[in-house]
């Protein structure tokens, strides 16, 4: 039989976000109304927060895990009789992820593109020409100064 | 009027009909955009936010501390650098403790986060400060027999505490606002979907794209009407995706909302960089330009 993981909980409830499943009384609201859930049954809010409240670890935050599915609609959010905000809990695993490093690549490439240029998506001469062709200015970021410093706090 | 535009990414480096759409409407409405270059993504709420939450808090209070410095508001053009700026608005200026440790974090760069300024979308400005009237006005060609299903996109309305824009079970802020252009919003079945964007796995995405494609083809609807570059992604380049994939050969026009009210206010479809969208059947270019031509 599965242990309860005291551990996990504890290092969960510490995390930015992920404390309010703990008022969770399972009553599937937040699943009636995922889009997600719809369509890939497998993925469950309701599910995943009663693996918070066990603290099972390597079913949320290993590298199968299901949570990456979430499509950050905050249904449950508005949902939710108690406030639990399923998906805030559901980012705070996906931070947890992170740490451990088992979060999918996509993670890590918006992060690095955005310390390294400011910005997600990647100049291209094409845009560059249809900005002309619109009569629009160039496009400057001039941010690189103060990210460096964040970034490498 | 005089506010600060926060572009994002994926509007001025990917979708720039976009911005040309709405420098063109706010100029008819006289409000003056004072742009600046310091800022940077908003971060994405997306992924971002998973993976680094402390900084993407970090990041967005910078963005909205160099607003803050000008004493003007943000608008925002697209739904993912709503929920970011304005989520982290929200916290940082209800959470004391919290705002604390970012502006512990912001001191390194010289800056600090007050908690004075509003960010909205341009949408939720315009309903609000601007006004539907004055809108209206603005139109000089309306766009009588143009029928627009509405996709209203997660962020412009969740979380409802924190957007504070109007109920997300029955929102009509789009409906209203096409209205005023003289076209007519047509509800569909799958308005509140979401365009799918953010989830891992490919088939759960399109899954979600497909039943709205399905639900604007069953609608009388001309084209889909929307208000974030994230969604047209999903269903403009999304769409030719979903066809491959479920064998399907939907042909929806997409049409970001600033595009409909610039036309309307006598932009050419030069100007809306109509020719840069992939999906853009003749049909629909020649209703559009019947409606611009005989108003």
């Amino acid at each position: 039989m599965k242990k309860i993981n005291y551990e996990f909980r504890e290092k969960l409830n510490q995390t930015l976000g992920g404390f309010s499943h703990n008022y969770c009384y399972q009553c599937g609201a937040c699943v009636a109304d995922c889009p997600a859930h719809r369509f890939l049954p497998e993925f469950n809010p309701r599910a995943i927060i009663l693996q918070a409240l066990y603290g099972f670890e390597e079913e949320l935050i290993g590298p199968d895990s299901m949570i990456w599915n979430c499509t950050n609609c905050y249904n449950c959010y508005e949902r939710c009789p108690q406030a639990v905000n399923p998906i805030e809990v559901i980012i705070a695993l996906k931070n947890m992820c992170r740490e451990k490093g088992t979060n999918p690549p996509s993670v890590d490439n918006i992060i690095e593109r955005v310390k390294s240029s400011g910005v997600t998506v990647t100049k291209t001469e094409l845009v560059k020409r249809r900005r002309q062709e619109l009569g629009l200015p160039e496009f400057e970021i001039n941010c690189s100064d103060d990210l460096e410093k964040i970034f490498n706090k | 009027m005089q506010v600060m535009p926060f572009w994002g990414c994926m509007i001025p480096l990917k979708y720039p009909q976009m911005e040309s759409a709405v420098r063109y409407s706010l100029t008819k409405l006289e409000i003056e955009l004072v742009d600046d270059s310091r800022f940077s993504c908003c971060p994405d709420p997306i992924y971002f936010k998973a993976g680094d939450k402390m900084r993407w808090f970090t990041l967005a209070a910078r963005n909205i501390a160099i607003a803050e410095e000008r004493g003007l508001d943000i608008i925002t053009m697209c739904s993912g650098c709503t929920a970011t700026l304005c989520e982290v608005n929200h916290h940082l200026k209800h959470d004391e403790k919290l705002r604390d440790k970012i502006n512990e974090n912001l001191k390194s760069i010289g800056r600090e986060y007050k908690g004075s300024i509003r960010v909205r979308h341009l949408v939720t400005m315009l309903r609000d400060d601007v006004g539907l009237e004055k809108i209206a006005d603005s139109v000089k060609y309306r766009l009588e027999n143009i029928k627009i299903a509405i996709h209203y996109g997660c962020h412009l309305l969740k979380p409802s505490e924190i957007m504070n824009v109007e109920d997300p079970l029955v929102p009509k802020i789009l409906a209203e606002l096409i209205r005023v252009t003289g076209a007519t919003p047509v509800n569909h079945q799958e308005y509140l979907m979401c365009c799918g964007k953010a989830c891992q796995e490919q088939q759960l995405s399109l899954n979600m794209s497909h039943a709205v494609f399905q639900s604007v083809a069953d609608s009388e609807a001309d084209c889909l009407g929307l208000i974030c570059p994230t969604c047209f992604d999903s269903f403009d380049l999304g769409q030719l995706r979903v066809n491959r994939n479920f064998s399907k050969k939907f042909e929806i026009p997409v049409i970001y909302y600033f595009q409909l009210l610039a036309l309307a206010q006598g932009a050419s479809l030069e100007n809306v960089g109509i020719k840069f969208h992939k999906i853009m059947p003749e049909e629909f270019i020649k209703r559009l330009n019947t409606t611009l031509v005989t108003a």
